[in-house]
């Protein structure tokens, strides 16, 4: 079901053309790997300021309210590129184990926001009238580090897996 | 007497490294669109440029130091296919502008406080030149083996 639809997908003529395209398709890895890069540094911002590293005259408060929709249009702009390329061999991605170790941790993220939501993210106010940042809001900031550096890292060996035979790329 | 490289005999090293070069541009890279952000007026406003570019100055300075040494690591396992693709060859010379822009006109349009429109071309050229550097090295992999 799940396989048969990936098939339909990556057969559609604007993802078939990006996956034959010599040089689109680098420039739309390219472009993932710009906006992670511009992006990325806001979550590394918002961490380091949460584990009292960096930013201290600037209250918890502004980096992560003034911070929130720029991340969001970078998270929305990687994962559009993303898109793109999983789409072009999306039956490929479903079988290589590094795309699916990157789209666990993308899961793990999620519970990671869910979590931290209300006693972190949801209330910085409140961080800010404590003498040094808490240890909650370090443990969320330490998480999501780890977690992001994982999903960087998956993402850079999902480029590792051979190409298999029998796909059915029209 | 040659000698062999060790980075180059080891098949697993090369994908980590190349792991640590993301990591350290991408620190880099985004700490200074922050900055970039700022003067084009996204993100930030309690802050001056200046003042965000000194909290997190550190941080971009480490993570250059960190994707130029992997960087270097990465080049001497096969220095002959980079030295003639020059694709790797423009990344270098971007690379090169880019770090003499952040450190002389974009440091100095941070500081002193320029009109918006000056400070909005000084972010704009500013995001290209690292943006730039990042397709020069993608493409290191779609025009190899390059020149002969």
């Amino acid at each position: 079901m799940l396989i048969s639809f990936l098939i339909w997908l990556q057969n559609l003529e604007p993802f078939s053309d990006l996956r034959s395209s010599a040089y689109v398709y680098p420039v739309v890895l390219a472009l993932h790997l710009s906006a992670i890069s511009l992006f990325g540094a806001m979550i590394v911002a918002t961490d380091l300021r949460l584990l009292g590293w960096a930013f201290e005259k600037g209250s918890i408060a502004e980096v992560i309210g003034r911070l929130r929709w720029t991340k969001r249009i970078g998270f929305i702009l990687a994962a559009t590129c993303g898109f793109l390329l999983f789409s072009s061999k999306a039956e490929e991605y479903y079988y290589n184990p590094f795309f699916r170790t990157k789209i666990l941790l993308f899961m793990l993220v999620a519970v990671h926001t869910l979590v931290f939501r209300k006693s972190v993210y949801g209330n910085p106010a409140e961080l800010d009238r404590e003498p040094e940042s808490p240890a909650r809001a370090k443990l969320a900031a330490g998480l999501s580090l780890f977690l992001w550096l994982s999903i960087l890292c998956a993402g850079r060996y999902v480029g590792y897996v051979e190409g298999r035979a029998g796909m059915h790329f029209k | 007497m040659l000698i062999e490289n060790p980075l180059s005999t080891s098949p697993t090293i090369f994908p980590i490294l190349e792991c640590i070069h993301i990591a350290g541009f991408a620190l880099s890279i985004g700490m200074t669109a922050l900055v970039d952000f700022r003067l084009l007026g996204l993100g930030f406003e309690e802050q001056t440029p200046a003042e965000i570019a000194r909290a997190f100055d550190w941080w971009m300075l480490g993570g250059l130091i960190v994707a130029v040494f992997s960087g270097l690591l990465l080049f001497s396992t096969d220095p002959d296919m980079y030295y003639l693709n020059w694709s790797f060859l423009i990344k270098m010379a971007c690379l090169v502008l880019a770090i003499a822009f952040n450190y002389t006109i974009h440091r100095r349009a941070v500081s002193l406080s320029l009109s918006p429109a000056a400070g909005r071309l000084v972010a704009c050229i500013s995001l290209a030149l690292w943006v730039s550097v990042i397709f020069g090295g993608i493409f290191i992999a779609v025009i190899r083996p390059g020149l002969t």
